[in-house]
């Protein structure tokens, strides 16, 4: 380890000699700007808002569950309809929010200005992939307009009730076609970003100089690589079970039910990871800026991430213990291993905020909400890749409750955190931080009262996705309580929303840097320019930003 | 090129490991299991040799020089010249957008959206890819001086390149009027 001391210092107006000249092209306006723009952040931006209002949509049919459930017999919706509540609102939190939110949302905003690129490798590409990821919400949405509703088959749509003679109708080719245009787009954004960090880095910026954020975006995209296109191949099946009259999945017709289920979580389980790597990346940097600190464990962290999604790639059947057809002791072993480097992780964050400056902003609190959720999540999660312990709870409202703690209270959080984080670099407007923290408050209580009496509800033998259930199990205290807590955390949502609304026309001005950021996205204006960079700091570090504005304080360097 | 090439053959090596142990575990312990995942982890590693290989390729090809983005010294004057052609606004990804979403359509209501997907998608990629013809277009390294000489203004119409910039070399190239 050795402190490098005479660095250029960092010039704080465009210097003489500019980074980079560009010849505009046409810049469209308006309606058009929006269809046709190239800007990897105006994409970014679509995206961003296009997958929270998905969020919104899917969070108010998880309000009608809610209301459902909250006494006993109750006749709120029909049980056709909350079959569809519960398939398209998991189908849309994972495929259209939390996905699509974080590795194509940040991801194509934040990759090109974090490691000092004009833009991504591939525009129009982008632009393309934006278009398939809006077709597919759309069609699942436009799915409960068909006469028979939309699909009904849960999220993972398992074999047999999938066929066209258990799921007639249009609503579930929907589902299929849906999720399959979901996900090209990811695809197409996985080589795109790939590419970019491959190829379109600023000099100097090495790739063990890069954010966690962009590290963990990488490692997402090479999931995303691997997991799309077996769930694209296994629905092409699906398709051809259910319209030309195959029996790939029909045991009546020789075929296997298993295999689709092994096709699916074979993308399932890395989707879990796709899901919640970006999110880890975004509390790495969160922390990191807000304890005025490098990263602890710069490249244990990194290590950690690949280890998690090597991991992920081998214990897809820990979801189909109850089958009888998995090698247990395999998947047991393998799904216990990746705790080891998440608990790195922990370690890591921790280590990160240890004797740092900590500003307790909001972004901050979300990111210390996401930590403890995410823990509460991961251990159920532990105790969930115990074959002996999933015999007992599977499909009960347990796995229900340990999944929402590591997605909601883990990954929602941290897109939150990544809300307040980046919302000044986005739109030049701090968000209001009292209205931050309330909503804050108000989630974090919301959620546990919704999700921690479910734990104990699977435990006393609730199964998932039924509409009604009798008053004497000794379940109905539970579920009102659970109730009430969707209502708070929805309330606690909608004062970010208010807060997003508000902040854009009347929020303080941010500054390019207001939180003091180290990464080289602060280096540029809020919101950046066509192309992004002006000038750019020396990059002799992972932090470029922090050691051109506190050359006093410069990061240790140990390479 | 060296640490993308060792992380993505790093990936390649152990997802072999992982398919080796599950495919010996899976023979071992007999013959009641699915055996997709064996193809499925097979296939992972296979996509990651690939890629792993390639980017080895690409870091030989280069002599093993490290590019600006490698080094750890490198300065912004380092990496002086043509970055990249970056399209400006297009209209074509949104028409190839709807065209596969109307294919789609063709999955579920009638073979007849496909054809109708089809065109559309036919269209835009025609549209697309003539948009791009960069034939007659600055190559990196051409003189910005000889390039300025024949246009009077870059105009409008001409999409966007990029200087890496050093020194008061005019750091703009001008593409011509077929690049729009």
């Amino acid at each position: 380890m050795t402190l490098l001391e005479e660095r250029p210092s960092y010039p704080r107006e465009i210097p003489e000699f500019p980074f980079m000249e560009i010849v505009p092209g046409p810049r469209p306006r308006g309606l058009l700007k929006y269809l046709t723009s190239t800007d990897h952040k105006q994409i970014g931006l679509n995206y961003l808002v296009t997958s929270f209002i998905a969020f919104l949509v899917s969070g108010l049919m998880a309000e009608l569950m809610r209301t459902q459930l909250i006494v006993p017999n109750n006749h709120f919706v029909t049980s056709d309809v909350y079959n569809q509540l519960f398939t398209i609102h998991g189908t849309i939190m994972l495929f259209v929010f939390l996905g699509p939110f974080a590795f194509a949302g940040l991801g194509n905003y934040l990759v090109p200005l974090m490691i000092g690129a004009p833009d991504m490798a591939f525009p129009r590409f982008n632009n393309l992939s934006y278009w398939l990821y809006l077709g597919g919400f759309t069609m699942l949405m436009g799915s409960f307009l068909t006469n028979n509703g939309a699909a009904q088959v849960g999220w993972f749509g398992y074999a047999p009730l999938v066929e066209m003679i258990h799921s007639p109708g249009p609503g579930t080719d929907m589902w299929i076609f849906g999720i399959a245009l979901t996900g090209f787009s990811g695809i197409f954004t996985a080589v795109n970003i790939i590419t970019t960090v491959f190829t379109l880095r600023a000099p100097g910026m090495v790739m063990f100089r890069m954010p966690i954020f962009v590290w963990n975006e990488l490692v997402t995209m090479f999931l995303i690589l691997l997991a799309f296109p077996v769930l694209t191949s296994g629905f092409a099946l699906m398709w051809l079970d259910r319209h030309v009259g195959t029996h790939f999945y029909t045991a009546s017709g020789g075929g296997q039910p298993i295999l689709w289920q092994n096709l699916f979580w074979f993308f399932g389980h890395p989707e879990v990871y796709i899901l919640m790597l970006p999110f880890l990346g975004i509390v790495a940097e969160v922390f990191a800026t807000m304890s005025r600190k490098p990263v602890f464990g710069y490249k244990g962290m990194i290590a950690a991430t690949l280890a998690i999604a090597g991991l992920s790639m081998g214990v897809w059947a820990h979801h189909m213990y109850t089958t009888g057809t998995v090698l247990l002791p395999f998947f047991a072993a393998m799904s216990l291993l990746i705790s080891v480097p998440t608990g790195i992780k922990f370690f890591n964050w921790i280590g990160t905020m240890w004797r740092g400056t900590i500003h307790l902003t909001t972004a901050t609190l979300f990111s210390l909400g996401f930590m403890t959720m995410f823990l509460i999540g991961g251990i159920t999660g532990v105790f969930l890749a115990q074959p002996v312990i999933d015999f007992q709870v599977h499909n009960t409202y347990y796995l229900i409750a340990h999944f929402h703690y590591a997605l909601v209270g883990g990954s929602a959080f941290g897109a939150f955190a990544g809300i307040y984080y980046w919302y000044p670099k986005m739109t030049g407007r701090l968000l209001n931080e009292k209205l931050g923290k309330a909503s804050f408050a108000i989630m974090m209580i919301g959620f546990n009262l919704t999700f921690l009496p479910q734990f104990d509800l699977g435990l006393r033998g609730m199964p998932r996705r039924i509409a009604v259930y009798n008053a004497g199990m000794g379940w109905n205290f539970l579920n009102l309580l659970s109730s009430i807590g969707a209502y708070v955390f929805g309330i606690g949502v909608l004062i970010t929303v208010w807060n997003l609304y508000r902040s854009y026309r009347k929020g303080e001005i941010a500054g390019d840097n207001p939180w003091d950021g180290q990464t080289l996205e602060w280096a540029c204006s809020s919101p950046p320019p066509d192309h992004n960079f002006e000038a750019l700091p020396p990059i002799r570090s992972e932090r470029p930003v922090w050691d051109a504005n506190h050359p006093d304080m410069l990061t240790k360097v140990g390479h | 090129m060296k640490v993308e090439s060792r992380t993505t053959l790093g990936a390649f090596v152990f997802l072999a490991i992982i398919a080796a142990l599950y495919w010996a575990l899976v023979e071992v312990h007999g013959h009641a299991f699915e055996r997709s995942g064996i193809a499925m982890l097979v296939f992972s590693f296979a996509a990651y040799l690939l890629l792993g290989a390639y980017l080895l390729a690409q870091y030989f090809r280069r002599r093993r020089i490290p590019r600006p983005e490698d080094r750890f010294d490198a300065t912004p004057e380092d990496g002086a010249g043509v970055v990249d052609y970056f399209p400006s606004a297009s209209i074509w990804p949104a028409g190839l957008g709807a065209g596969m979403f109307t294919a789609a359509l063709g999955g579920i209501w009638g073979i007849w959206y496909a054809y109708i997907g089809g065109i559309i998608a036919i269209g835009a990629i025609i549209g697309w890819v003539t948009e791009s013809d960069r034939s007659e277009d600055v190559l990196p390294g051409a003189d910005p001086e000889e390039i300025l000489a024949g246009h009077e203004v870059p105009s409008a119409a001409t999409q966007p390149h990029f200087h890496a910039g050093h020194g008061e070399q005019p750091a703009v190239t001008g593409g011509s009027e077929h690049t729009s």
